[in-house]
C-alpha cells in the first residue's frame, strides 16, 4: 500500500517537473513574439518609455496602416504593400511549378525506371545540399544570359531550380509505396503518361501535396539572400524589403512600424500552417510504416 | 473471343533467364492456366502477353498478329490483378467504366454497359462505394467487373483468388468457371494452385524454372503426367512414387518392389511393349493415391486389379476419405481408402491397386516411359 503511494507521489512529482519545464520553454519561445505584437499596437510614446513587456495603454493600429501603407522605404514612401504583392508573386507560381515538377519527377524515378534512375536521383538529392551562396554567381550568369536578371520571373526560376530537388525527395518516396499495379492496371486500361499521373496518382497524392506545398512556400517567402541577390528596387520581395524598411536611418526609429511590418511578412507561412497543418505531420510520416 | 499464340517465347533479365522458350498455342474459348512454383515465370509470362514486359525474343500472337511491339492498351486485353488494382480515389462505377471512358465511349454507352456487368456479377448495390469501403470478396467481383465491361479479346487473371480466405476462394472459382461457360471468353489464368488449374482450365501449361514441363487437359496432366515433377505437382495428396523393378512373369511385365510386411511384390503393369526393353532395370512407379484402395471401393471395371496385404502405419482420416500410409520399397505411400472400410494403424490389411492407372518413369531423365 505505501509502496504504491510513493510510486504515486513520484509520478506526480516528475509531472510537475515536466510540466513546469515545458511551459517554461513555451513562454521562453513565445516571448519575442508577445513583444512584437504589443510593441506593434504601441504609439510611439509609449514605447519611449521603455515597459517593453506591457500591455499597450492605448491600443492603435496606426503602426499597422503605416507599416502597409505609408513606410518610407529607401527613397519611395509607400509602405510594404507592393512588396508583398511581389512576394505574392514570385512565391505562387515557384511553389506551384517546382511542386508539380516534383511530382512529375518522383511519378517517372518510381513508377517508370529507366536505367540509370537510381544516379538521376542521387544527383537531385546532392542539389539539395547544395549552399545557397555557392550558386549566386552562377545563376547570376545564367539570369542575366536569360535576360531575367532583377525580375520576379528570374526570382520564380530561381526557387524553382532550388525546391525541385527537395519536392522530388518528397515525391518519390512518397510514390515508392504506391502500387505499380495500379498504374499497369491504367495503362491496359488505357490510360496516358500523364492520364495516369492526373487520374489515379495526383488524386491520392493529397498528404504530400500539403508537404511540399508548406515546404516550399515557407522556403520561397522567407527567403532573403536570392531576393537580396537577384531581384533589387521595385521588385525586391518581401523579405527584402522588410530588412530596408527597417535599415532606413532618416528620422525617428519607429519600433512600432518595424514590428507591424515584420508581423504582416510572418502572417502568409503562419497561415499555410495554420490552414494545412494537420496534414504536414501525417503527410512526412507516410511511407515510413506500412499501412 | 480470340486466340492466343505463344512462340518460343524467351526472356531474360542480364544474364539470367527466366523463360526458356516457351510454346503454347490457345484456341478461341480456351481456359488456359499457366501453373508451377513460385519462380517460374508464369507471371512473367502473363505479363509479357499482357504487354507489360518486354520480350526477349520470340513472338506473341493475338488473333494471328504479332503484338509484341503493341502498347497494352492496344491488344485489347483485360487483366484482373492478385491485388485488384482497383483505384482508391474512384467508386466503384468509375473503377469499371474508367476503361472505357479512355476510349472515349459515349456517356449513355458506358452506363448501359456498367449496369449490365454490374448486374451479372451482383454488385449493383456497391456502386457508389469506394474499394476502401468494399470487402475482398466485393473487391474481387469490382477487379472483375472491370475486366468484363471492356469486352476484350482475351482476359488475363493473375492468382485473382490467393488473397482471398479459402470458403471465398472456392465461391469465386466457382463463379469464374460458371462466368467462362456462360461467355465462351478466352482466359489466361496464372495461380500456384494445382486445385485451382485442374477445377478452372481446359488446358493446364506446367511449368518449372521457366521450361514449360507439360500442357494438355487436366485430364492429362492428371493421369498421364510428362514427368516426374507434374506427377508430384498435380494432385494432392501427390502421386506415390516407387523405386521398382521391372521383370517378366508369366508372360506380362511386373514391378517388383521389396514390402517390409513380407514378400516382394509383383505388381503387373499394363501391355506396353516399352516396358519390355527396361526388364531388369531400376524404374519408377508412378500410382496415384485413389489407386490404392480397400478391395470393396477398387474400380471394378479395371483389368489389372492387384490385391496384397499391406502393414499399414498411419492412417489419416479426413472424413470423406481415410488416407492410410504404409511403406512398398523404402517409401512411404499412400493409399485412398473408404471412410468407413474399418482399417487401422498397425494392422495388416487387404489393398488393391488399380494398375490400369499407374505409369512408368525413367529414374534418371525423370520423363515417363510409354
Amino acid at each position: 500500500m505505501s509502496a504504491a503511494t510513493t510510486s504515486n507521489d513520484h509520478s506526480r512529482v516528475w509531472r510537475v517537473v515536466i510540466y513546469t519545464t515545458l511551459i517554461v520553454f513555451a513562454i521562453f519561445y513565445l516571448l519575442p513574439l508577445f513583444v512584437m505584437l504589443v510593441t506593434s499596437f504601441k504609439p510611439l510614446e509609449e514605447i519611449r518609455q521603455g515597459n517593453m513587456l506591457a500591455l499597450p495603454m492605448q491600443w492603435t493600429i496606426e503602426p499597422w496602416l503605416k507599416a502597409w501603407g505609408s513606410a518610407c522605404i529607401g527613397l519611395s514612401c509607400e509602405g510594404i504593400n507592393g512588396y508583398f504583392w511581389n512576394s505574392i508573386k514570385m512565391v505562387v507560381p515557384a511553389v506551384l511549378i517546382s511542386t508539380i515538377l516534383g511530382a512529375l519527377n518522383g511519378y517517372v524515378l518510381t513508377q517508370w525506371r529507366f536505367p540509370g534512375h537510381k544516379w538521376v536521383f542521387g544527383l537531385m538529392l546532392f542539389g539539395c545540399f547544395i549552399p545557397f551562396q555557392i550558386v549566386l554567381i552562377p545563376m547570376s550568369q545564367v539570369l542575366g544570359m536569360l535576360g531575367l536578371a532583377g525580375t520576379t520571373a528570374g526570382l520564380v526560376l530561381v526557387h524553382v531550380t532550388y525546391g525541385v530537388g527537395f519536392t522530388t525527395l518528397f515525391f518519390r518516396n512518397y510514390y515508392e509505396a504506391f502500387p505499380s499495379e495500379l498504374v499497369k492496371a491504367a495503362m491496359i486500361d488505357g490510360a496516358s503518361f500523364f492520364g495516369i499521373f492526373w487520374r489515379i496518382l495526383l488524386p491520392s497524392s493529397g498528404p504530400i501535396l500539403v508537404v511540399s506545398i508548406i515546404w516550399q512556400f515557407t522556403n520561397v517567402w522567407n527567403d532573403f539572400l536570392f531576393g537580396a541577390s537577384f531581384a533589387a528596387g521595385e521588385s525586391a520581395p518581401m523579405t527584402v524589403a522588410l530588412n530596408n524598411l527597417v535599415n532606413s536611418s532618416t528620422g525617428v526609429k519607429e519600433y512600432n512600424v518595424d514590428m507591424a511590418a515584420a508581423m504582416i511578412a510572418a502572417l502568409p507561412t503562419l497561415l499555410v500552417y495554420i490552414v494545412a497543418g494537420r496534414y504536414f505531420v501525417r503527410g512526412l510520416m507516410a511511407g515510413s510504416v506500412k499501412g | 473471343m480470340s486466340s492466343l499464340e505463344i512462340r518460343d517465347v524467351r526472356k531474360s533479365f542480364g544474364a539470367a533467364e527466366v523463360l526458356k522458350g516457351i510454346d503454347i498455342p490457345v484456341d478461341s474459348g480456351d481456359f488456359l492456366v499457366l501453373v508451377g512454383p513460385s519462380g517460374c515465370g508464369k507471371s512473367t509470362l502473363l505479363n509479357m502477353i499482357a504487354g507489360l514486359d518486354t520480350i526477349t525474343s520470340g513472338e506473341i500472337c493475338i488473333d494471328e498478329q504479332v503484338v509484341n511491339t503493341v502498347h497494352p492498351s492496344q491488344r485489347d486485353i483485360a487483366m484482373v490483378f492478385q491485388s485488384y488494382a482497383l483505384y482508391p480515389n474512384m467508386n466503384v462505377e468509375k473503377n469499371i467504366s474508367f476503361g472505357l471512358e479512355m476510349r472515349k465511349m459515349a456517356k449513355a454507352e458506358r452506363q448501359r454497359r456498367v449496369a449490365e456487368v454490374s448486374q451479372m456479377l451482383q454488385i449493383e448495390p456497391l456502386l457508389k462505394r469506394k474499394p476502401s469501403q468494399l470487402s475482398g470478396g466485393q473487391r474481387q467481383r469490382v477487379a472483375m467487373g472491370r475486366a468484363l465491361v471492356r469486352e476484350p479479346k482475351i482476359f488475363l487473371f493473375d492468382e485473382p483468388l490467393s488473397n482471398l480466405d479459402a470458403k471465398l476462394r472456392v465461391d469465386m472459382r466457382t463463379e469464374i468457371k460458371r462466368l467462362h461457360q456462360r461467355l465462351g471468353s478466352t482466359i489466361v489464368y496464372v495461380t500456384h494452385d494445382q486445385i485451382e488449374a485442374m477445377t478452372l482450365a481446359t488446358k493446364i501449361a506446367i511449368m518449372k524454372g521457366g521450361v514449360l514441363q507439360q500442357l494438355g487437359s487436366p485430364d492429362e496432366v492428371y493421369n498421364e503426367p510428362a514427368n516426374l515433377f507434374v506427377a508430384g505437382f498435380m494432385g494432392s495428396p501427390s502421386m506415390n512414387q516407387l523405386p521398382v523393378t521391372l521383370a517378366e512373369e508369366d508372360g506380362r511385365v511386373v514391378a517388383k518392389v521389396s514390402h517390409k510386411a513380407g514378400d516382394e511384390l509383383a505388381l503387373p503393369l499394363a501391355d506396353n511393349p516399352v516396358y519390355r526393353d527396361c526388364l531388369g532395370k531400376q524404374v519408377i512407379l508412378g500410382i496415384r493415391p485413389e489407386a490404392i484402395t480397400d478391395p470393396g471401393s477398387a474400380e471394378s471395371d479395371s483389368s489389372l486389379l492387384y490385391e496384397a496385404k499391406c502393414h499399414i502405419e498411419v492412417v489419416e482420416p479426413t472424413g470423406a476419405d481415410v488416407f492410410a500410409i504404409m511403406e512398398l520399397g523404402g517409401k512411404k505411400v499412400v493409399g485412398r481408402m473408404r471412410a468407413n472400410c474399418g482399417v487401422k494403424a498397425g494392422e495388416v490389411a487387404p489393398v488393391t491397386f488399380n494398375m490400369q492407372k499407374a505409369v512408368v518413369f525413367d529414374p534418371e531423365t525423370e520423363e515417363r516411359i510409354d
